[in-house]
């Protein structure tokens, strides 16, 4: 008999990343959205609306919180409990800090009377950039609950199993916020 | 079902010569009619191959007392009639294809093309979709509602559009349809060639009494219309 | 011309009235039922299971249920307009839209997809060699949301808010500019929550189809049926997600104000674009599964293997391929321009040359074998003719120019009949009368069977066959009345009676079922013959069909089997089996997502919170009840 744990892994996995095709496709629709709607012809244009600060800062932190969960993935090969740690505790501050910037950044353009009924750039740009965040807000959620989980007993091949699946689920955020920053903003931007 | 179907061919041919898509009355119309009898021909011909083996099949290898308990020699496939059966079906729709692209292109450019494209010699009619009426705008600013009247052998270029959702317009004896669309402006042009009387209906589904947005249209002479012109 | 004399009670419609009465004493009598008859464990036992057959059959089952709303709606359609200017009770305006809306979508979202999801549950398993899909929990989720969003959009009719801008939903009219209250939220939601369903499933099957085939069973030896699966579990992976975003961005114009569609400053052709790169792999997602059952049923019934079993394969990949490629042939009359006519219009000729391909590689399965005609195999014959009827009306309706004509009119409304009924629940119908043992263990009536195929299929004809013409005589698809003059009243009205007939023989389906679980006993493993592995496990195949998963080398390994008098041999080292469990959390998730679907439904804020609290919390408790936690601390310990 093959080992269990790691067979049905292998069955998650391929689960798991059909699902993230099925995410990708959600995207690729919404961006094509943005494109054809973007610039309205009435309303704000995206050059008056974006600022490069808030661009740069969001990006710096939830981009380099892709990479402090390399270490929580180093700490998984090796069963390193404080790697494991560290590199979920700062994945899951720096995710919170984009959180909060993404939030600032939404009521600021809000309170500026960028609302998203105003045109259709704009509310392209709430339904694609809003959907993104809310996958980064269930991301934290579940790295609340993959450390409640990792203070339990469980069966290490499980705890693994749970975040690695958790891993491809955050770097595909993280993908997609490259492309954000590619199609959303940078046109605007430069 | 075979035994009901061509009944209900023959019927369909006896009748064929009412049907208002088949009984063009304008250019289009017969260019389109045409196009649906070939197609139609093409058709029938694989229609008939299908159904003369079907029937062959059935009948020859249907078991029977001696083949009960026969177990068939084993066949897997043959190359020459997978081939046989890729490259027909291939030819005749490219005979198909040829004529569709043709006509595809010769209506649609009457269709949405550009203002300069636009006959000289051609009238154009505005066109109003709105729920549930049409209103028409001749040349000279005389306006009509659900009743479109046209000269006959005159060439008229319409430049359509909608007040709320979207519509389509339908002659069925005079043209194909083009969607009437809210912010936008579509186009259609034919040449009536016989007087008389022909139903116009939307055909894109509109709303509460989208079947009641129905118009008639009136292919009258020339000298009529222009009496009708310049009525009040 | 009317709305003034339908018949109120109140301010509902009668037509709900009656339907409410109805309902609540079906309900009582078959609560009744149910506790005399002491059902309740059972039906316990099923609304927790995660085993497959289980899953497949309630799908059916369910599917059923709205197959007869469904059909009750074609009725209503149908005897409205079986006389020229009639006034039959409220089916008038605005009502006739709702009766067209809510038929078309439930019998594409709830009967068609279901009833062949719940058919691949069944079968798909057992033909590779698999104790159970990849996932059974997440198998019971996807059940349990196509429950809740059939819930969701069958609620609305109740009341009074049934949808009313067609299945499509095209904006502007979709939108609430033109559509007030809350019908077309109904649409968005029964779809999002029904869909989310439909991918999960894709997904597993994919995975199940992948990884679970048995030792020995290649990719290449895998029955047809196996195969329609995966290959419409990727359209659906690709497909439904633009639904989903197209759904979500409708909600958006609908509820918070956005103008995407809007005719002014939005693009209402964006909307068909979405709709139909959805819509139109979806219309192969319906009918391949439908084109894998007749493969094996008519190889059983032939006693011969499937003829050209490879370019079978390929012909399936390539209609899942090319039905990418033709979503603009719905939207020939919006304008697109002559180039983009031509390409789709060729790109959807080409799909005839792999279907062909399948038509004649079914007619050569038969010669030369012996053809048994069996119910299963009388639906597979009947669809052959049908289909091709269908088929050449798709050739001829690919003719951009000549479409102009034909589009909207109820030229297209035979059109897709005689391919989703001729080919879909044809296909359907076959699968479930070849299938049945392996759902309950036993096997409908074989005469009855042949009365309920017979009635349907010339019912069928003289439906949709006139309607061919009545189009062609001008005769626009959802109008709720014609006048005498338009010519049409002859053709509609054997329309009409074929639609009767046809409700029918459903009569049969029903004293079929009676009959055969009242008088009948239990069958074998193998009742006809197969060909395939579901037949080696025992009818009805148990939770655990495979104690031990057979070694396969060759296609149909169990008839050579059986044909060398042989036994299948024994895997030496299969991989370990999903684990099942019982659990009653997908269907309060399903409870959860209703009750949040209506919060949006009516805007009713506090109510989405508390869905969407509720619905975080079943993450929750999922993260802390894993099935997997015992099997892998029992592993570590040995």
């Amino acid at each position: 008999m093959k080992q269990t744990s790691e067979v049905l892994f292998n069955d998650k996995r391929l689960g798991f990343f059909l699902y993230l095709v099925v995410e990708a496709i959600m995207f690729a629709t919404l961006f094509a959205t943005y494109i054809l709607y973007t610039p309205s012809p009435r309303g704000a244009d995206p050059t008056e609306v974006y600022e490069l600060r808030t661009v740069v800062l969001t990006s710096i932190f939830l981009l380099s919180s892709s990479g402090t969960l390399l270490i929580a993935e180093s700490g998984l090969e090796n069963w390193n409990r404080l790697k494991i740690w560290i590199g979920l505790g700062t994945t899951f501050l720096l995710g919170s800090i984009f959180m909060g910037l993404e939030v600032h950044e939404f009521y600021k353009y809000w309170s500026e009377g960028y609302t998203l009924t105003m045109n259709n750039f704009l509310a392209s740009f709430y339904v694609l950039v809003g959907l993104h965040a809310s996958h980064v807000a269930f991301g934290l959620v579940w790295m609340i609950l993959l450390m409640v989980q990792f203070k339990q007993t469980m069966p290490r091949a499980l705890f693994k199993e749970k975040h690695k699946i958790f891993n491809y689920y955050w770097h595909f955020v993280d993908v997609i916020w490259v492309l954000i920053i590619l199609i959303v903003y940078a046109p605007y931007l430069f | 079902m075979k035994k009901l179907f061509w009944p209900f061919v023959v019927i369909a041919f006896l009748s064929g010569c009412q049907m208002r898509v088949l009984n063009p009355k304008s250019d289009t119309a017969d260019t389109l009619t045409n196009l649906i009898y070939l197609s139609f021909g093409i058709m029938m011909l694989v229609l008939i191959v299908v159904f003369v083996l079907f029937v062959y099949f059935l009948r020859k290898f249907r078991e029977r007392k001696g083949t009960k308990f026969d177990v068939p020699a084993d066949e897997k496939e043959n190359k020459w009639l997978e081939i046989t059966w890729t490259v027909i079906p291939i030819l005749l729709l490219a005979i198909l294809a040829v004529p569709t692209v043709k006509a595809t292109y010769d209506l649609t450019s009457k269709v949405s093309g550009s203002a300069e494209g636009s006959k000289d010699n051609a009238m154009i009619v505005e066109v109003v979709g709105q729920q549930f009426n049409w209103k028409f705008t001749y040349e000279n600013g005389k306006e009509s509602y659900d009743e479109l009247i046209l000269p006959v052998d005159q060439v008229v270029e319409f430049r359509l559009t909608s007040n709320d959702v979207i519509h389509s317009f339908w002659v069925p004896n005079l043209s194909g349809k083009i969607d009437v669309l809210p912010g936008e402006e579509t186009r259609l042009s034919f040449e009536p060639r016989e007087e008389g009387m022909y139903q116009g209906k939307c055909a894109e589904f509109c709303g509460a009494e989208h079947t009641l947005m129905r118009f008639e249209t009136k292919v009258i002479s020339q000298e009529a219309f222009e009496s009708w012109m310049q009525e009040e | 011309m009317n709305g003034m004399n339908v018949p109120f009670v109140g301010q509902v419609p009668s037509d709900i009235v009656v339907a409410w009465i109805v309902s609540i004493l079906l309900g009582i009598a078959l609560m009744w039922w149910m506790t005399t008859r002491k059902k309740w464990p059972l039906i316990w036992e099923y609304i927790t299971t995660t085993d497959n057959r289980k899953i497949g059959t309630m799908y059916i089952l369910l599917s059923m249920v709205f197959f007869i709303r469904g059909g009750i709606d074609a009725m209503f359609i149908r005897t409205q307009l079986a006389i020229p200017e009639n006034d039959f009770w409220v089916f008038q305006s605005q009502k006739y839209n709702e009766v067209f809306t809510t038929h078309g979508t439930v019998m594409i979202f709830f009967v068609s997809m279901p009833l062949l999801i719940g058919l691949m549950n069944i079968a798909v398993p057992l033909q590779l060699g698999a104790n159970d899909l990849a996932f059974p929990y997440l198998n019971s989720i996807s059940f349990w949301l196509f429950v809740s969003g059939g819930v969701i959009f069958n609620m609305a009719f109740f009341f009074n808010a049934a949808p009313n801008a067609g299945w499509t939903s095209y904006a502007p009219l979709a939108t609430d500019t033109f559509t007030t209250g809350p019908n077309n939220n109904y649409y968005i939601f029964g779809l999002q929550v029904s869909g989310l369903g439909t991918i999960f499933t894709a997904i597993n099957m994919i995975v199940t189809i992948i990884r679970l085939r048995a030792p020995g069973m290649k990719m290449t030896r895998m029955p047809l049926f196996s195969w329609a699966t995966l290959v419409t579990s990727f359209l659906i992976l690709i497909a439904f997600p633009v639904l989903t975003v197209a759904l979500l961005l409708l909600m958006f114009d609908r509820i918070y104000g956005t103008s995407f569609f809007l005719g002014e400053y939005g693009d209402p052709v964006y909307w068909q674009h979405l709709f139909w790169i959805f819509g139109h792999p979806e219309v192969y997602i319906l009918i391949l599964p439908a084109f894998g059952i007749f493969s094996d049923v008519i190889s059983t019934f032939s006693r011969k293997r499937v003829y050209g079993y490879t370019s079978m394969v390929i012909a399936i990949a390539l209609i899942g391929l090319l039905g990418f490629m033709v979503w603009a042939h719905h939207m020939f009359t919006v304008g697109l321009g002559a180039l983009a006519n031509s390409i789709f219009a060729i790109t959807t000729m080409l799909i005839a040359v792999p279907t062909g391909i399948k038509v004649f590689n079914w007619l050569f399965t038969m010669r030369k074998g012996v053809v048994r005609i069996t119910t299963p195999m009388l639906f597979s014959l009947g669809f052959i003719p049908t289909f091709v009827i269908g088929g050449v009306t798709g050739v001829m309706l690919a003719v951009a120019a000549a479409d102009y004509q034909y589009h909207d009119s109820y030229f297209v409304v035979a059109h897709f009949h005689y391919t989703m009924i001729g080919g879909t629940i044809l296909g359907a119908f076959a699968g479930i009368y070849y299938w049945y043992p392996k759902m309950t263990g036993k096997m409908l009536d074989e005469k009855l069977g042949k009365w309920h195929f017979w009635l349907f299929i010339i019912g069928f004809h003289l439906t949709f066959m006139p309607q061919h013409f009545a189009g062609l005589n001008g005769m626009p698809r959802r109008v709720y009345t014609y006048t005498w003059e338009d010519g049409v009243f002859l053709l509609n009205f054997v329309s009409t009676i074929g639609a009767f007939l046809m409700g029918a023989s459903m009569l049969f389906v029903a004293w079929n079922l009676y009959k055969t679980h009242r008088l009948t006993d239990p069958v074998g493993a193998d009742p006809w013959d197969g060909r395939t592995l579901e037949w080696t496990v025992g009818s009805p195949a148990p939770e655990h069909p495979f104690q031990t998963i057979p070694k396969i080398n060759s296609i149909d390994a169990y008839w050579y089997s059986k044909v060398e008098r042989k036994r299948l041999p024994k895997a030496e080292e299969p991989r370990p089996s999903p684990i099942a469990i019982q659990t009653v959390a997908p269907v309060l998730l399903a409870g959860v997502l209703i009750v949040m679907s209506v919060g949006f439904i009516y805007g009713w804020v506090w109510i989405q919170v508390m869905g969407g609290v509720a619905a975080l919390g079943f993450f929750i408790y999922r993260v802390f009840h894993d099935e997997r936690k015992a099997v892998y601390r029992k592993e570590e310990e040995s």
